[in-house]
């Protein structure tokens, strides 16, 4: 290997000018200063830094907000602030898992239907992610806990079959796009392996679509989980902002709105600014948008 | 005629939909959902009495025939009667689908009312404080989880920490007086949950037609903003728009009545279809699940008729 000397030149490529864009985008900033502070303390209470005792009984009951108990304790004692930060774990385990294999899946199978598009391979593949998307998704997940039986997973497995069909569509749609460019062609002319043009060529220009995708079913993701599980149909050991909310829902009418605000706040707050995230991170990859 | 035949052949095109939604239902609801025998049975059964009871539930027929039997049920809708409470599935639904219609119903008119408005507005003062204004505040009503939303409005409007204006929850109504004193919480709810998502949507839909040279043109040649507006921008924005309206409604009747129902005590499909969940009483959901599937799918054909209707480019070929 000889060493090419680079050219001090700035190259500019989508990714730099969107990197430089989203850094001057000063509520995107603020928005991913707060992502990654939600992620730091979910990776605490993996580590165990923090909130590992909010399933102890440490109070009594429905006590107010004090130096101890930060948001006050639940009917039976249990601390409220740690049990809400210890939520924060699942909610970012439940987001990143689905939002990562759905858009794997998507991506996988979306490339394929697009790149053999006008073939059987891709009307089958449509006709999935018609008959999927066609199935009410709050069903669709009762149905998959009803047939799997209490499977830890069955709520993950009904987010990720019915997510990817959108990034399926998107990027077919893309790769059908770029199917017809001369790269491709050439490709296609030197022999390149279909395998290889899918893999190698087309789904890297692809990548930026799949990031805000990946973004949007995160988000997604979260409140489908805070609301499944309040209906009983989701996490089941461990803690979740929906299981509080559920647990809530009698204390409010008692008057004590500790568990509820907590939960609603700390969801509020991860939701709002994954969302403003996005957009900015939507913006700064959207060729279109000039400045 | 012409649109007839296109009727005829869109509704061809529909049914590999319906068989794959049916089949997935029929997989997840019937074919793998729990085994029902030894629930019929009583203590000790013998080899013989519990073959009786799977030959009478069909269970040793073979996959093809089971699933030709769920289609059939689907048809003449004969889903025999609930596990929980006995009543004829038929019945149960035709008691409760009305209901659900009138709960969400207006939720669901006023929130794409509403957000078409917010949409007009944000995208006629586009770039402005008006536009951003609402922009942000769309932002902040998409970040507020529909479970929050209810909860909080029933706390605010319904309860007696707050204004206690409504009833807390249940559904007796018995006069138009009763009927708008109930769906009012539910239908705060519902606007507030939809209008964020909604004016988004609506407004990159006008800003998009908005942009478009044939509307630069008509300005530039004189047209009234008030024709312009109506005949080049409305219009061309209309195909999008449908497809949102008629896509969301079986979401909206099935998922949205599902979480207000059970949360509000109303007796609507969404409330049994929760209750069903949680009992694990399969006659009602292999109902509601294959019928909220082939209405979507019906759903989808009607927006293709409609666009049909709505803008000429598109060919019926």
């Amino acid at each position: 290997m000889s060493a090419v000397a680079i050219p001090a030149v700035r190259r500019e490529s989508l990714w730099s000018k969107a990197a430089w864009k989203l850094a001057r985008d000063r509520t995107g900033m603020i928005a991913l200063a707060f992502v990654l502070l939600y992620m730091l303390v979910a990776v605490g209470v993996t580590a165990g830094w923090w909130a590992a005792d909010w399933s102890e009984v440490r109070g009594g009951k429905w006590e107010a907000m004090s130096a101890a108990h930060w948001f006050g304790t639940n009917l039976i004692g249990q601390d409220i602030f740690a049990r809400a930060v210890y939520s924060t774990k699942t909610a970012f385990e439940v987001g990143l898992v689905v939002a990562v294999l759905a858009t794997v899946i998507g991506a996988a199978l979306g490339a394929v239907a697009g790149f053999f598009n006008g073939s059987w391979i891709d009307e089958v593949l449509l006709w999935l992610m018609g008959v999927l998307d066609s199935i009410p998704f709050y069903l669709f997940v009762a149905a998959i806990v009803f047939a799997m039986q209490d499977n830890p997973y069955a709520m993950h497995i009904a987010m990720i079959s019915t997510f990817w069909t959108s990034v399926g569509r998107l990027i077919r749609g893309e790769v059908i796009k770029l199917r017809g460019l001369e790269y491709v062609e050439a490709a296609h002319a030197i022999s390149v392996p279909e395998f290889v043009i899918i893999i190698r060529h087309i789904l890297p220009n692809t990548t930026h679509i799949l990031l805000v995708q990946a973004t949007i079913m995160f988000v997604s993701a979260i409140k489908s989980e805070v609301i499944l599980s309040f209906l009983g149909l989701g996490v089941k050991d461990g803690m979740s902002w929906g299981l509080m909310i559920a647990e809530s829902s009698q204390e409010v009418m008692a008057g004590f709105f500790n568990n509820f605000l907590a939960a609603s706040v700390l969801m509020f707050g991860l939701v709002m600014a994954f969302n403003m995230f996005s957009d900015a991170l939507q913006d700064a990859l959207d060729p279109r948008k000039v400045g | 005629m012409e649109i007839l035949q296109y009727t005829v052949r869109k509704l061809i095109s529909g049914i590999p939909l319906v068989l794959g939604v049916t089949l997935i239902s029929f997989l997840l609801m019937v074919y793998f959902g729990p085994d029902k025998t030894y629930e019929l049975l009583g203590k000790n059964p013998t080899a013989q009495e519990i073959a009786e009871v799977r030959t009478q539930l069909g269970y040793d027929q073979p996959f093809l025939v089971r699933y030709v039997d769920y289609l059939r049920e689907l048809v003449t809708l004969e889903f025999g009667n609930s596990d929980s409470t006995g009543e004829d599935v038929a019945s149960l639904l035709a008691r409760t689908i009305p209901i659900s219609l009138a709960l969400t119903g207006p939720g669901f008119v006023l929130g794409n009312l509403l957000g078409v408005l917010l949409a007009l507005f944000a995208a006629f003062y586009r770039s402005t404080w008006v536009d951003k204004a609402i922009m942000a505040s769309a932002v902040v009503g998409m970040s507020i989880s529909f479970l929050i939303v209810i909860i909080a409005f029933q706390i605010i409007f319904a309860s007696s920490y707050g204004l206690g204006w409504f009833p807390v929850r249940g559904w007796s109504v018995h006069s138009f007086g009763d009927y708008l004193s109930y769906v009012a919480v539910p239908t705060m709810a519902m606007v507030f949950v939809a209008l964020g998502y909604n004016t988004r949507f609506y407004r990159s839909v006008l800003v998009e037609e908005m942009t478009r040279d044939h509307v630069r043109t008509a300005r530039a040649f004189g047209v009234p903003p008030a024709k312009l507006f109506y005949k080049n921008i409305l219009k061309n924005s209309m195909i999008p728009i449908i497809t949102r309206v008629v896509f969301s409604i079986p979401l909206v009747i099935i998922s949205g009545s599902l979480l207000i129902e059970s949360y509000f005590g109303i007796p609507g499909v969404g409330k049994i279809t929760y209750d069903a969940i949680i009992s694990g009483d399969q006659p009602v959901l292999k109902a509601v699940v294959g019928l909220t599937a082939i209405l979507f799918v019906l759903a989808q054909l009607l927006t293709d008729i409609l666009y049909r209707a709505v803008d000429p480019r598109i060919s019926l070929k």
